[in-house]
């Protein structure tokens, strides 16, 4: 693996706080770490460690009050909006806790909205299989149950095979069963494409499975440890 | 797995083109409603403006089309041929000299005569003398010869003798004599003198009184003024004015003016049915038969006499049935107009009016041309009527086309049709422009967290704006079709049944109406595109981030307000209304679009009733009389013996603008008038150029005191400024007042001028000849008429369109206010409240808005009706004020609030409707 891909992301002392005078309240208070590709990261920490905030900074819908962010070389802060834009469009893929597809569109065509963003999109069919959607694709979000929604969601969001994929807690609104097959078709897709995938989470057990594990709280990074021992997320348990 | 054994597809379509369908889809009531909103306002007013320009088009090529006279006259006769061709040469004869003319010889064979027989007389007499002087010296000699032969006469004797030598003498020599003296006489010069000075006498006198009489005629007319020759050519169009009566029923009071054949001037349009072509047909005015339901093959008897109805047609000298050009108001009731054959014609045993009409040889290029042409026309037609070789022929009767009314009045009214339809226009497409920006603002509120995960995944704002504005587009765009459709079909129909109603219009054919298409969509649908464009542009301008949250209001809240210790559900329905507080006010500016509307619905009748009702309090006095001269044929002064009669002098002007030009009455008054109380002190203190204007007057174009007006003559480039000394209280009409003196200066008339008698009492002492006009409260309440005539018909349409506005209205909005507050009154069902309660605590909050609400509503409703009023006034003739009773607030008030109260059981089913699991439920 190249010095490139190695810091396929990295982060350079990135402060962020919200709030002024004596309200401030310093959320990320300089943080460094990066993330080689291909490496599925999670982001551990309690509510109000200030992890989704960096999701969302990472995913350039937030922005940093300072330090810097490289994504495969490129400086996020140098992006105007239309740029950032282009990136996420490009090389970013979403999947968020409560799971926002278009209640109007059915399943396939919830998956065709990522789709359309990319210039080599996933063979829809082939994903929807991989996502065990196959059969649902022609319904409607609300015929389906909530793991199946986040299902959806995650298609929408790998359909256009981005470089990097990012979950805020992706099975947070799930239960024991339905989390751990989430967690298993992302481990699945990290493995067939091979995406880098940043996952936010509070559940400590999800650590298990990781490559890479940074744990934050108060806005620092406690711990930051590559995961030798990783193990596949059926064998999770908590 | 591998990367490797990765399949790629092809991109996809935009998905959300897919998604535009499906949104009109789910949200197909709202659609629906708008797109009905906008297809009946669209329709309604292009089918205004395509029926107005297409009728207004078709008036004026009927005019070309159907050979409209440029003019009429009538005479006490039929003109012979050579006066014809004088009047036809369109010269002013010179009444004086051609009077002096005939005189003269008239008078030289008296002259003559008279000196003649003095002569004859003179030489009688002379001629007598010289034979008896001759004779009786010869009867001497003889008698004293014969005394000097010794014979003895007596007295007796020498007489007899005498008187019988004069008569022999006289037999045998007096005539030749006589000649002989007589000739001699007439060859004197003291014959020729004498003859001479009998003409110069005879002249003296015939010319003093020509001068005397055509200086009454020319000053009456202005003959002494130079005209131009404006030669036209006049056709003969008798007619008769009889009863007409209908078949079925003995009522005789219809009046019908019968003419015989029409084929070179003033044709028609045969709407149905054929023109006459035998003795026994008739062909009638189209909408007088629609008004007492006579049909084509119906017999109707004109003066006794029955005819067959075989056409109904429109004759472009009537398109509106007035009787006589002064009425103030037409009547297509009681006057009809009808076409016989020639020989149908003679039927009738009615005297036959000599009327003619006539057309300019020359045609006038515009209005002032056409005013000017009929001006000097006139005066050529009175001196060559007056000069005509029959003395007993008189004009009865001029009327120039461009004061016709039975010719212009309908195409006048349909230029204020088109100021109502621009108002209602206005109007609505503030409210669809409001409905749209409710609507937008609410859905990419609905759609937040949607948006936001597009955002993040990489949409751009250009590709979600396109597609929220696309569903809203396309509606507008497909119910501007359809509307233009509607509009140039049913309801271009509607409002042309509606004209059809009022005037005997001919057939028209429908017009591509550029501006209607303008006014009536592309507006509307550039409005739509701003406003949404505007709306979903600066909600894009946030963050994705916040739309992830929700959080799409410009500040948040930071704290709760406090609210007082009462009870629990006045507390939550506190609540329920500071939540919804931009919800609210949306509310509330529908309220207040819907009072407007009802403003106008609601005030615009009552407006008109009041109008009527009061009309006589406003008029000067109850009897205003105008002359069409001041004196009379002995040349005195025609006065009254009424009551406190005064004297007024009325003029009309125009107050010309870019839009509009308004007619002015201007008014002369006699100092400290009974009826029209000017400051005392007015003739002295004010300036020259200072008057009073009327309060209609200030009111409507906004003059004050001291300001400066700027009137107009109609047909003349002739200006008159000035300033405001003071507003006199009347309202019934757009008047100028100033003394009698002032007015007679400003208008050049000689000092002790005026026009009419003004007076509380019946003015019955003056000759009806005398008598141009009588103004009577009627002739006020025109403007009112021709409004209640013309709109009363909309009237109708329009409340029930106000009528579904309000309702729709009231129903997006209170269906917008449940929406957003679906998700709580979900988690009230699972927390355990009742139906009835949840209604009570988001039901109750909305209720005593809209009660509060509706009377400020009310208000504002009528403030801006009475902005819009006076815009709508200002593209017409007259002015009165926007009024609206107690009674109409009341009625307002009631119709918006038994709405909202029908919209409350709907809601409450809404609610009901609403399931427990919403709460529960992720977003989707």
């Amino acid at each position: 693996m190249s010095e490139k891909e190695v810091k396929f992301l990295e982060v350079c002392g990135l402060k962020k706080s919200f709030g002024s005078g004596d309200t401030k309240q310093d959320v990320l208070k300089g943080l460094d770490f990066t993330v080689a590709k291909g490496e599925f990261c999670v982001l551990l920490g309690p509510s109000g460690s200030g992890k989704s905030t960096l999701l969302n900074i990472l995913g350039g819908i937030d922005s940093a009050d300072s330090g810097e962010i490289f994504i495969n070389g490129d400086k996020l802060a140098d992006m105007n909006e239309k740029s950032l834009t282009r990136y996420r469009r490009k090389h970013l893929g979403y999947v968020f806790q409560m799971y926002n597809l278009i209640p109007n569109l059915n399943v396939k065509e919830n998956i065709e909205t990522g789709a359309y963003l990319s210039d080599a999109p996933l063979d829809i069919d082939e994903l929807l299989k991989i996502l065990g959607l196959y059969e649902h694709r022609h319904k409607l979000p609300n015929q389906l149950s909530g793991g199946q929604q986040q299902r959806v969601s995650i298609g929408r969001a790998i359909v256009k095979n981005p470089d990097i994929l990012l979950c805020d807690e992706p099975t947070g609104a799930l239960d024991y069963n339905t989390s751990k097959e989430i967690l298993k078709l992302i481990e699945d897709v990290n493995v067939k494409y091979g995406n880098t995938i940043v996952m936010v989470t509070h559940n400590e057990a999800i650590k298990e499975m990781a490559d890479h594990v940074i744990k934050l709280r108060d806005g620092k990074i406690r711990h930051d440890i590559i995961n030798t021992k990783k193990i596949a997320a059926a064998d999770l348990e908590w | 797995m591998s990367k490797e054994s990765v399949s790629y597809g092809k991109r996809p379509r935009n998905p959300m083109i897919k998604r535009v369908w499906k949104d009109i889809w789910r949200d197909r009531r709202r659609y629906l409603l708008i797109f009905l909103m906008f297809v009946v306002t669209i329709g309604f007013v292009s089918g205004i403006f395509v029926a107005n320009n297409s009728m207004s088009a078709s008036l004026d090529s009927c005019k070309t089309r159907f050979k409209c006279e440029d003019g009429h006259f009538r005479l006490s006769e039929p003109a012979d041929e050579e006066t014809i061709a004088a009047i036809e040469s369109g010269e002013m004869a010179d009444v004086a000299e051609i009077f002096r003319e005939r005189a003269y010889n008239e008078a030289e064979d008296e002259v003559i005569k008279v000196v003649d027989d003095a002569m004859a007389e003179e030489v009688d007499k002379q001629v007598r003398a010289a034979i008896t002087e001759q004779t009786t010296a010869a009867v001497d000699q003889q008698l004293a010869a014969a005394a000097a032969k010794g014979q003895k006469f007596t007295d007796e004797q020498k007489k007899t003798a005498l008187e019988e030598a004069l008569d022999t003498a006289i037999s045998e020599n007096f005539d030749k004599a006589y000649d002989e003296a007589l000739k001699q006489a007439k060859d004197s010069d003291e014959y020729t003198d004498a003859l001479n000075e009998a003409f110069d006498k005879a002249h003296e006198e015939i010319d003093k009184e020509i001068d005397d009489k055509y200086a009454e005629l020319s000053e009456r007319y202005g003959l002494d003024e130079e005209i131009k020759a404006v030669p036209v050519t006049v056709y003969p169009l008798f007619y008769k004015d009889v009863n007409e009566g209908l078949a079925k029923d003995t009522d005789h009071s219809i009046g019908i003016r019968v003419y015989p054949e029409r084929k070179d001037i003033d044709l028609f349009d045969i709407l149905d049915g054929k023109a006459p072509e035998n003795k026994n047909e008739i062909m009638i005015d189209r909408m007088h038969a629609d008004n007492v339901g006579i049909k084509v093959g119906d017999t109707i008897t004109v003066d006794k006499e029955e005819f067959e109805v075989c056409g109904l047609a429109a004759f472009v000298d009537y398109s509106t049935l007035y009787e006589k050009n002064t009425d103030t108001m037409f009547d297509a009731m009681t006057f009809n107009v009808a076409m016989t054959t020639d020989e149908g014609f003679e039927r009738i045993h009615s005297n036959t009016r000599a009327n003619y009409a006539f057309t300019f040889k020359e045609h006038p290029d515009d209005e002032y041309e056409e005013k000017s042409f009929s001006d000097d026309f006139m005066k050529a037609l009175i001196t060559q009527v007056a000069v005509s070789e029959n003395e007993d022929i008189e004009l009865e009767d001029y009327v120039p086309a461009y004061a016709n009314q039975s010719i212009n009045f309908a195409k006048n009214d349909l230029g204020t049709d088109m100021a109502m339809g621009g108002v209602m226009l206005y109007i609505l497409t503030a409210v669809l422009a409001f409905i749209f920006a409710v609507t937008i603002s609410t859905t990419l509120e609905k759609e937040s967290s949607v948006i936001g995960t597009l955002r993040a995944s990489g949409y751009t704002k250009g590709e979600l704006l396109r597609y929220y504005m696309s569903a809203p587009l396309m509606i507008a765009v497909f119910a501007a079709i359809v509307g233009n459709i509607l509009g140039y079909t049913f309801f271009k129909n509607v409002v042309v049944d509606m004209y059809y109603n009022s005037y005997s219009l001919p057939t028209y054919e429908t017009l591509w109406t550029p501006y209607a298409l303008i006014r009536t969509t592309i507006i509307p649908i550039v409005l739509m595109f701003i406003i949404n464009l505007v709306v979903i542009t600066k909600t894009l301008r946030l963050s994705p981030l916040r739309f992830l949250r929700h959080d799409l209001k410009k500040s948040r809240r930071k704290k709760a307000v406090r609210l007082p210790k009462w009870r629990f559900f006045p507390r939550f329905r506190i609540r329920v209304f500071l939540q919804n507080i931009p919800n609210y006010l949306m509310l509330f500016v529908g309220i207040t679009f819907v009072m407007l509307l009802l403003s106008m619905a609601v005030g615009m009748r009552e407006t008109l009733d009041y109008h009527q009702a009061h009309m006589s309090e406003s008029m000067f006095a109850k009897h205003q009389i105008i002359l069409s001269r001041t004196e009379d044929d002995d040349g005195n002064t025609i006065t009254t013996s009424a009551k406190n009669a005064e004297r007024i002098s009325v003029s009309s002007l125009e107050r010309k603008s870019d839009t509009y030009n308004e007619e002015v009455s201007v008014y002369g008054v006699e100092d400290n008038s009974l009826y029209i109380k000017l400051d005392a002190d007015f003739a002295e203190k004010a300036d020259k150029d200072e008057v009073y204007i009327s309060q209609a007057y200030a009111d409507k174009y906004n003059v004050n005191v001291g300001d400066t007006i700027v009137l107009s003559e109609k047909y003349e480039n002739k200006d008159y400024t000035w300033k405001v000394y003071d507003i006199y209280d009347y309202t019934a009409g757009i008047a100028v007042f100033m003394t009698n003196e002032k007015f007679n200066e400003i208008f050049d008339n000689d000092k002790d001028d005026f026009s009419g008698y003004i007076c509380n009492e019946p003015i019955t002492d003056i000759d009806e000849e005398y008598i141009a006009a009588e103004i009577t409260e009627d002739d006020l309440l025109k403007v009112a008429r021709q409004l209640d005539h013309s709109m009363g018909a909309y009237m109708v349409y329009f409340q029930y369109v106000c009528m579904i506005v309000a309702a729709l209205i009231l129903y997006l909005l209170t269906k917008i206010i449940i929406e957003k507050n679906e998700r709580a009154i979900s988690m009230t069902k699972v927390l355990g409240y009742s139906d009835s309660e949840i209604a009570s605590l988001y039901l109750i909050p909305t209720a005593i808005f809209v009660f509060f609400t509706e009377f400020i509503s009310i208000y504002l409703g009528y403030v801006l009706m009475t902005l819009f009023w006076k815009s709508m006034m200002l593209g017409m003739s007259g002015w009165f004020e926007f009024t609206m009773p107690v009674s109409g607030f009341v009625k307002e008030f009631l119709l918006v609030f038994i709405a909202y109260l029908l919209i409350t059981v709907i809601d409450f089913f809404r609610i009901r409707k609403i399931p427990k699991v919403l709460a529960l439920k992720n977003n989707e």
